[in-house]
């Protein structure tokens, strides 16, 4: 019996990355289905496809460069250029599948120019893709310094059409368990690719490539002109996956998709692909990225975890999964076969390091596993886990209340202050008037509270003395975001009115903008626990 | 006697490894001379030095100090994409260590009061910067372990601290971004005697840089690993030793460039400080010759390079180019750089000057 | 002698410079059906760029290429392809990570509607591989399999390429054993008597003799003659290798016998028991001062092996060293070097020269690693010793900063050597000291390797040319199949050593 396992193993040695990464999903979500019954609702699970699509499509595309041992950073320029890029021409009045089409069309141009440069100039994959990303990224600025919104039906229908599921929802009704549009198109992607890379010799000249590049052109391949067109599709996939984007936020700016190469990368490393090129599978991405939505997933149900804990068990993940690959590539090579007596003590030092590597791998994952749980008031979450926003970071900034706050500035406020967002979807906005009562609401709550004269009078010498009514400050606009609150600060001192608003995980606003924000959130009164 | 012959020869001047980054600064600094009015003004106010010139060398303080460290561990065959990551945890612990209140800790209460004070700090400055810096430090050892040690490719072995080390420097500091009032601490990277302070920081780090390099056998030793460790190692070269210390030593830099970037917005905001200074500092050791594949390096070479990068982007602010616009820019000198030495090219330039027929292929 | 339709390949007055060296001057070469034959010469000798040449990748300067009665001129390796041309390379270029089938058939797979057709594929590698008696799982990937069987599958590509007419096997047995040497003989045997032409590279002297019917001479670039192998006794075809005349081994003998008066009996080295699994059997050794100790074996017999857990480069599994009567505790080059051991290693490129760095730099670095990373060498120093050992051993550059890589074969040899002379070792391990140098400069360095055994040092002299091996050791180690077999001293018959070193029936 355990000769027929390690057979079985042994033949499929190969897919011992696909195999884990599977499982670690599968094991993730049925853990965390036991810990948050959210989890359980079907919806859930679909909306680990349905908010994610510009990852997998990203992460497919970058599979394929992988693969032929190369690289590519700019994928995250590329994505905002074609969300800048579509709303201005589309704002313009351009037809929504023009624009759709020009977008794949420069995509495609992008990767191909930059796969000209690597292949027939040579130059290393890191450094052109580095440069174009840093220019797709300052196109985009070019185009428009602000985020511009999308208002076109065809892409309204795109990103917001519910398609439901027979059996799980009531078409009467339009209720119940639906996925989008996108998510069809995510998976007419995979299909594609996985056709691509097992069934066409396009796809096994890739794998050649990342085996043996030399080897490769000795053989006869089309090497040259498989790597251009490899990097061309991702190019593709890139404004496929900006145009998805583009859909889901109806709307466009530069400062989209900050850090997102990083994230492609970890998920097709997750995914079981090798950096070094030649191993991996189109299906090992797709479990690479859902591994990533699981863990958003969970640390959004958590609550009680910031979000940069995603990013930590990424990278825990990544380290052991690349643990994974070394420690298989570490059997390859090796000119001779061992003699029968050698082959066991080579064996026993396979098995040390096997043993060390998932060893500490698994360590880590339990640790950390363990401190998520243990941080986790389970009894209080569950009950309100039904429908969760969205599986991203937090929750979308509101718009500010503009209206009330001037209404408040009329009625003798001098300063309004309003914080909105972050994982808990809070909208607080508070007034201080003249005589120093401070009165905060956030829509269902009122809160009261008293600062004295001097304070008040500190309080504006510091606003003054941090530049608050010079040019320097200004307003800015920025997601992504590290928890996602907005700020809107509203200050009438001296004959002066100023408001300026401001996102976190921003330095466009100058030290002194948080300076004056920390000021004032030092003297108002806190809302419950946060 | 076979020594050096001092010829000042054309081959010479273009061969040094210095020629090209400061041509390209040449360049740089010519276009400033003709597009932009009074550039190169120096005017002294307080007994220090203003002006644009010395806005470049104060600005390309963060990226200089990253080449440093990066320029060892490129030469070594590598490459650390954490440095970003690290500035902002170096950042973060700064700020905590000046500032715990944000993270929950309870003053006294005839302490609270101060706590916006810029005399006031919770932990002395030197434990500040002390803790920072081994902390840094620290962060250096496990990537060298990683890359040395556990023989995990250096890009994606840089790579998992780069993901995670802007979640752990959020951790440090609870998600806050913490404000820096203390006065002293601001003069890290605000400071003049003269001349920036930055820049003596700079040149200290050179020096440190310089001599472990070049007065003992460390700087042959890195130069023999990157160029070929196996042969390294049959010379009886430690190459999991020098790795280590090149990835450490990077990991410091990256620490002090944390507390120079922290201290000019005298904030620590674990988004955004050295976001995308990684690739900067890489592009700096490129454009001062290092091959990314290892080998020799040139320190200088790269801090001049680093100036190339803040050149291009002084310059470009003063003829009124909008911040992000600049990135584009970037782009496209990294193309020029890139073509610049590509070996199509520089086969190309080569055959020019010289009468000789080519290899065929 | 042969008519022209059994001609397969004609090549008649080809030359071919590159800057700086003529390699191949006036040389003719024909193959002719149903032929094995075989091309020799020392490193250097041409054959490569003679082999080049044939399969297009570079172009002749002057000279004819005659194709079954048809001129043609070789454009590029896939034109040479086109033509019938295979070739099988000592590193099996193909990609380890790809399937058997695929390895063997892509490029040109059966599809079935624009799609791959596996099972087609699949069952078609099985084929051609049966052809060659070979009967393995197609599916696993290629680098699951020994190194002989990843050479049959580039065979088989090579003969499902374009029906190949030509069959050029470039040093093929280096990584094989005896029995998958003599499966890959049969395959030969069989593929001649189906009227392929087969040009066999090899340095096994003795393997030429078994496998081919006529042998091409080649030495520093000129054509020595074409023969048929029966009627070519094996020293004189050895002589014309390299250009030596008889008498000229006599000599050698002398001095070395003279040499090996100033032996003692103190063993500078001892090795009890040393092995390490999969690499070498445990085995003892002992290495006297003034002694030079020869290691013979074919290509794989575990030379190599001995000479890396000598030096430190692998850690034994068992036994202990001793030197000078202290044991060794961490096995490590470093250690080694601090102890007096010194390696010359065989692969210059990967494992000796540091390519981008000076002679200077190159010669000095062992000893640096010697003195530690503090105790820099100043550069006063590092030049008087560049310049000293650049003479002593007459390594020709222009000057002592010249990068390495700028000179020829031969001399980074001599500049590796440098390097280990000037730490003053008291045993210098040299593998393969004279591969790609002059047969001048290999003359020097035998003699030097008695120089030394005479100034009271112990030497391992490694080689896979047998004749150099008898001509400078005073013993003789031989090594068959990761395992010591057996010594012999004094006198030897090269026969008897042969004969140890095949086991037997060879």
């Amino acid at each position: 019996m355990m000769q027929t396992i390690s057979g079985l193993i042994s033949t499929n040695r190969r897919f011992i990355p696909l195999a884990a990464t599977a499982v670690l999903a599968f094991v993730a979500y049925g853990v965390g289905a036991i810990f948050y019954p959210g989890l359980r609702e079907p919806q859930v699970f679909l909306n680990l496809f349905r908010t994610n699509p510009f990852l997998l499509i990203s992460a497919i595309g970058m599979t394929f460069v992988i693969l032929t041992g190369g690289i590519d950073l700019s994928v995250s320029g590329v994505v905002a250029l074609t969300t800048v890029a579509s709303a201005a021409l589309l704002r313009e009045g351009w037809n929504g599948w023009t624009v759709i089409l020009l977008m794949l069309a420069m995509g495609m141009t992008l990767g191909a120019i930059m796969g000209g440069f690597i292949t027939y100039l040579k130059v290393q994959p890191f450094i052109v893709t580095l440069a174009g990303m840093w220019f797709t990224r300052g196109m985009c600025f070019f185009i428009s310094d602000d985020a511009i919104a999308i208002d076109n039906r065809l892409y309204r229908i795109l990103g917001q059409t519910k398609i439901l599921i027979p059996g799980l929802a009531d078409p009467v009704t339009q209720q119940g368990d639906y996925i989008s549009i996108l998510v069809v198109i995510e998976i007419v992607v995979v299909v594609v690719a996985v056709y691509l890379a097992h069934a066409t010799r396009f796809g096994r000249t890739i794998y050649a490539i990342g085996g043996n590049e030399q080897s490769a052109r000795l053989m006869g391949l089309p090497v040259n002109m498989t790597k251009m067109m490899v990097y061309t599709l991702n190019g593709f996939c890139s404004a496929l996956a900006g145009i998805t984007l583009s859909t889901y936020v109806m709307s466009g700016h530069g400062l989209y998709a900050q850090g997102f190469e990083l994230t492609v990368i970890a998920a097709v490393v997750i995914g079981g692909t090798s950096l070094a090129g030649g191993s991996g599978y189109v299906l090992g991405t797709l479990f690479g990225v859902l591994i990533t939505a699981i863990t958003q997933t969970l640390i959004q149900f958590n609550g009680q975890l910031s979000s940069w804990w995603t990013t930590i068990v990424i990278g825990a993940l990544t380290l052991m999964f690349i643990g994974v690959q070394s420690l298989l590539a570490a059997r390859k090579g090796g000119r001779r076969p061992a003699k029968e007596a050698g082959a066991s003590a080579l064996a026993i030092r396979r098995k040390r390091r096997l043993l060390l590597w998932g060893g500490s791998g698994t360590l880590i994952v339990i640790i950390l596993a363990a401190f998520a749980i243990n941080s986790t008031q389970i009894t209080a979450r569950s009950s309100d886990v039904g429908t969760p926003q969205v599986a991203s970071r937090s929750c979308e900034i509101k718009p500010f209340r503009r209206e009330q706050a001037a209404e408040l500035m009329t009625e003798g406020a001098v300063i309004t202050y309003e914080r909105n967002g972050g994982p808990n979807c809070i909208d607080e906005l508070y007034a201080i008037y003249q005589d120093g009562r401070i009165v905060g609401n956030d829509g269902t709550n009122e809160i009261e509270a008293n600062v004295s004269q001097d304070d008040l009078d500190r309080l504006f010498v510091g606003i003054n003395e941090n530049g608050w009514f010079t040019d320097e400050m200004y307003n800015t606009w920025h997601t992504p975001c590290g928890q996602c609150y907005g700020y809107y600060l509203t200050v009438a001192y001296d004959g002066q009115e100023k408001t300026v608003r401001g996102v976190d995980g921003g330095t466009d606003a100058p030290a002194d903008y948080w300076q004056v924000i920390s000021l004032v959130k030092g003297v108002v009164p806190k809302f419950g626990a946060p | 006697m076979t020594q050096r012959k001092a010829s000042f020869t054309w081959r010479k001047i273009t061969e040094n490894a210095l020629f090209f980054p400061f041509v390209a600064l040449a360049f740089i600094l010519l276009f400033d001379f003709i597009y932009v009015p009074g550039f190169f003004r120096l005017e002294t106010r307080d007994g220090n030095l203003y002006g644009s010139l010395i806005d470049i060398l104060r600005n390309g303080s963060t990226v200089s100090l990253l080449a440093i460290g990066m320029t060892l561990v490129i030469a070594t065959g590598g490459v650390d994409l954490s440095v970003g990551a690290v500035m902002a945890i170096a950042a973060s612990v700064a700020a905590v260590m000046m500032n715990p209140v944000i993270i929950g800790l309870e003053l006294p209460p005839d302490l609270m009061k101060f706590i916006n004070d810029p005399h006031f700090t919770y932990a002395p400055l030197w434990q500040v910067i002390l803790v920072t810096l081994i902390v840094a430090t620290l962060c250096g050892v496990w990537n060298g372990v990683l890359v040395a040690y556990a023989r995990i490719q250096p890009m994606v072995a840089t790579l998992i601290l780069m993901i995670a080390g802007r979640g752990i420097a959020q951790l440090i500091t609870n998600g806050v971004r913490i404000q820096i009032f203390y006065e002293p601490y601001a003069f890290i990277g605000q400071g003049w005697i003269f001349l920036p302070f930055s820049l003596y920081l700079v040149a200290f780090v050179f020096a440190i840089a310089w001599i472990l390099t070049r007065k003992t056998a460390i700087g042959l030793f890195i130069e023999s690993v990157g160029i070929n460790f196996r042969s390294s190692f049959y010379s009886g070269i430690d190459e999991k030793k020098i790795k280590l210390l090149a990835y450490t030593f990077c990991g410091l830099c990256a620490g002090i460039a944390g507390l120079v970037a922290s201290s000019n917005i005298k904030t620590s905001d674990a988004n955004n400080i050295g976001l995308t200074l990684e690739l900067d500092a890489i592009l700096a050791v490129v454009i001062g010759g290092t091959l990314m594949t290892g080998g020799r390096f040139s320190l200088l070479a790269s801090i001049v390079g680093a100036w190339v990068i803040q050149a291009t982007t002084t310059s470009m602010y003063a003829i009124g180019v909008p911040a992000f616009a600049l990135q584009a820019i970037k782009g496209l000198v990294v193309i020029f750089v890139i073509l610049l030495y590509s070996e199509q090219v520089r086969d190309f330039l080569r055959r020019l000057t010289s009468q000789k027929e080519a290899l065929s292929s | 002698m042969a008519e022209s339709n059994n001609h397969l390949v004609t090549m008649k007055g080809i030359n071919k410079a590159f800057p700086g060296v003529q390699a191949l001057e006036a040389v003719d070469f024909s193959l002719q059906r149903g032929e094995i034959h075989a091309l020799v010469g020392e490193n250097g000798a041409g054959k490569s760029t003679l082999i080049k040449i044939l399969t297009g990748v570079e172009w002749q300067d002057t000279g004819t290429i005659t194709l079954e009665n048809e001129d043609v001129f070789i454009r590029s390796p896939q034109h040479a392809q086109d033509l019938g041309i295979s070739t099988v390379y000592q590193e099996v270029n193909l990609c380890p990570n790809l399937t058997v089938a695929e390895n063997i058939l892509i490029g040109r797979e059966p599809r079935k509607f624009g799609r791959i057709d596996w099972k087609a594929m699949n069952s078609r590698a099985r084929q051609i591989l049966a052809s060659l008696d070979i009967d393995i799982d197609v599916t696993q990937p290629l680098e699951s399999y020994s190194v002989a069987i990843q050479q049959m599958a580039a065979i088989g590509r090579a003969l499902e390429i374009s029906s190949a007419k030509i069959l050029i096997l470039d040093e093929p047995t280096s990584s094989l054993d005896i029995h998958e040497t003599e499966k890959l003989f049969q395959v030969m045997r069989k593929l001649k008597s189906d009227g392929l032409g087969i040009i066999f590279i090899s340095h096994f002297i003795n393997q030429v003799y078994e496998i081919s019917d006529r042998i091409t001479v080649l030495r520093n670039g000129k054509l020595v003659g074409a023969y048929e192998t029966q009627t070519l006794p094996h020293m004189e075809l050895i002589a014309k290798m390299i250009g030596r005349s008889l008498g000229d081994f006599a000599d050698m003998t002398r001095i070395k016998l003279e040499s090996s008066k100033h032996i003692k009996e103190d063993a500078l080295l001892q090795a009890r028991g040393l092995g390490r699994s999969g690499d070498i059997e445990p085995f003892d050794l002992d290495l006297h001062i003034g002694e030079v100790v020869g290691l013979a074996g074919l290509l794989g017999s575990g030379r190599t092996e001995i000479a890396a857990l000598l030096f430190g480069i692998e850690k034994p599994d068992s036994g202990s060293i001793t030197v000078n009567g202290e044991p060794v505790k961490n096995h490590s080059p470093l250690e080694s070097i601090k102890r007096g051991v010194a390696l010359c290693p065989e692969d210059r490129k990967a494992a000796g020269i540091v390519d981008d760095l000076t002679v200077r730099e190159n010669i000095i670095l062992a000893l640096q690693a010697n003195k530690g990373w503090l105790n820099y060498l100043d550069k006063q120093q590092q030049y008087e010793l560049a310049d000293k050992y650049i003479r002593l051993l007459n390594i020709s550059t222009p000057s002592a900063d010249q990068p390495v890589k700028n000179l020829s074969g031969g001399n980074q040899q001599k500049v590796i050597l440098a390097r280990w002379l000037v730490t003053n070792p008291q045993v210098l391990i040299l593998d393969e000291p004279t591969r790609g140098i002059d047969v001048g400069a290999k003359a020097e360095i035998q003699k030097l390797v008695l120089e030394l055994a005479e100034e009271g040092k112990s030497c391992v002299f490694i080689s896979s040319e047998l004749e150099e091996v008898l001509r400078t050791s005073h013993r003789i180690v031989v090594l068959r199949d990761r395992e010591k077999v057996t010594e012999f001293s004094g006198e030897v018959d090269e026969h008897k050593i042969m004969h140890a070193m095949a086991g037997g029936g060879s």
